[in-house]
């Protein structure tokens, strides 16, 4: 197997322009941007609360979809062959905030610090954070966060988490709200580890963001499908999650996405008996401030100009806390565009 | 020379438009190979195979279409005459007319960066090993192994009744 080409663009590292750029997340939008800007002879240091880069790819991302090792190696061929230097287990934060993974850094680095230090930062943290969905009961035990989960059981793979940190799914019933891919993915591994999978989601498979092929090959598995249902409140026993209680939706008007909104059915409440119960309804930017020093929108994602230029001069910004969400594709396009106005502003191009 | 092979695996393609974006930054903003994305949100990467026996060199009037040592089929722009009759013929709608260069282009496996000794950027850059390029038994080899790995987790062997389940709603895992 061969790593992911981070600088596809060439064979080895051109001369030095002793220009030197910080890139902060070590995901796909970093690694590509940090691929670019070597291969246009800046010296590049990749700061990351993971123990090894990868981001997303590596820790969440599951196995069968993007293999380990080509993301490893491709992290390794930037260091060794382009004498990029990583930071692992290294928080870069302007003030405080706690995110999903922060249990791997051992040291904090300052964002400004990093601007008085380098020729230029980017940003490329990515979403470390789970939206919350504020239904009672959401705090029970037995609520799981897709991110945590996925990120346990991939973390437990690697070597980086105790296999008691990883719930033990076999025989027990796990429900996942939402139908996005990370929901997918999330019912995949659930599935893998011999878990009972009910997914529930407040449209039809029509809508379903993942799509009726993932959610077909889901329910060849075993994986049931409850559509055009909604949380209403979960129901503990003794802290511990014992049920959900949902209730039936019919679709209205198409909403600002374009997909027709789903509208409760009141007094159609049921119940269903879980173990488990993990909310995939969207995962939030996690920039390296928190409301200060550089602006974010309400959404928290990093508000950039056409340059991926922060409100703050020399710091850039792309990938996920920028956009949201999105595809890795997205996130290494993100990441390519940012480098190119890195390198055209640390050669004084207008 | 050897051939070489460009060869998408469709199976392990997970989606993430990688191959568009890198393509679509190494030709300006016109990629050369493209995700579809069927009615149920499978996604198709889909770019020239450079087919054995091309339709398109067989029918270009002006030998516009030629295969190079690689074994990619190119087009010199120079020669074409912009009268779609690849179009026509592609199996796959692949060519299409640039109206910047006034010619029909298409996927070239990367003709400039070949000649530098870099390889297409959609296969190097792939997150998912979907994309594999090289010599026929290489291409094979990688993909035969890259769909290995994923059977016994993600695509596991299926029961007779899962089987007869999956065929009946349109597709079949391997």
């Amino acid at each position: 197997m061969r790593g992911i080409k981070f600088s596809f663009l060439c064979r080895e590292k051109p001369n030095p322009t002793g220009k030197r750029v910080a890139i902060i997340g070590a995901g796909p939008a970093g690694l590509t941007a940090a691929g670019y800007l070597v291969c246009r002879g800046h010296d590049v240091d990749i700061y990351d609360k993971m123990p090894e880069p990868g981001g997303l790819m590596l820790f969440v991302i599951p196995e069968f979809r993007i293999p380990v090792e080509r993301v490893r190696l491709g992290a390794k061929e930037l260091e060794e062959e382009f004498e990029v230097t990583y930071y692992p287990r290294t928080k870069v934060m302007e003030d405080e905030r706690e995110d999903e993974g922060d249990e791997f850094y051992e040291r904090v680095v300052r964002l400004s610090e990093l601007r008085e230090n380098y020729d230029a930062v980017l940003i490329a943290t990515g979403i470390w954070n789970v939206r919350r969905i504020g239904i009672p009961g959401d705090d029970l035990e037995g609520i799981l966060s897709p991110l945590e989960l996925l990120f346990w059981i991939k973390g437990y793979e690697l070597g980086y988490v105790p296999r008691d940190k990883v719930p033990k799914l076999e025989g027990k019933k796990v429900g996942i709200i939402g139908a996005g891919l990370t929901a997918v993915d999330v019912a995949f591994e659930c599935n893998r580890l011999g878990a009972e999978v009910e997914i529930f989601y407040r449209r039809t498979i029509r809508e379903a963001p993942a799509g009726a092929y993932e959610i077909n090959i889901l329910r060849n598995r075993g994986v049931k499908w409850f559509e055009l249902v909604t949380p209403k409140r979960v129901i503990g026993e003794n802290g511990r999650v014992r049920a959900i209680e949902l209730l039936r939706t019919r679709l209205g008007e198409p909403d600002e996405t374009g997909r027709r909104r789903p509208i409760p059915i009141e007094g159609s409440e049921f119940q269903v008996e879980l173990d488990y119960l993990v909310f995939a309804i969207g995962m939030v930017s996690t920039p390296p401030v928190n409301g200060s020093y550089i602006v974010t929108d309400r959404r928290g994602r990093i508000v950039v100009d056409s340059r991926h230029m922060t409100s703050v001069e020399g710091i850039f910004a792309a990938g996920d806390v920028v956009n949201g969400p999105t595809k890795v594709g997205r996130a290494i396009k993100d990441g390519l565009y940012a480098a190119v106005s890195i390198d055209g502003w640390l050669r004084g191009e207008p | 020379m050897e051939r070489k092979y460009l060869y998408l695996d469709h199976l392990t393609c997970i989606g993430c438009e990688t191959c568009e974006t890198v393509c679509d930054f190494i030709h300006d903003g016109s990629p050369h190979i493209r995700i579809y994305v069927t009615e149920n949100k499978q996604y198709l990467p889909i770019n020239c195979k450079h087919c054995d026996d091309a339709p398109c060199v067989r029918v270009c009037p002006t030998d516009a279409i030629y295969r190079d040592e690689d074994g990619a089929v190119r087009i010199a722009e120079n020669r074409c005459i912009g009268c779609l009759a690849c179009l026509q013929v592609c199996p796959y709608g692949v060519p299409f007319y640039s109206l910047k260069v006034r010619a029909i282009t298409k996927c070239d496996m990367c003709a400039d960066r070949r000649e530098v000794g870099l390889e297409p950027a959609c296969a190097l850059m792939c997150p998912a090993e979907a994309i594999q390029y090289g010599p026929l038994e290489m291409v094979l080899e990688l993909v035969n192994e890259r769909r290995a790995r994923n059977i016994p987790e993600h695509r596991r062997e299926l029961s007779e009744e899962e089987l007869r389940k999956s065929v009946s709603s349109g597709y079949v895992l391997l």
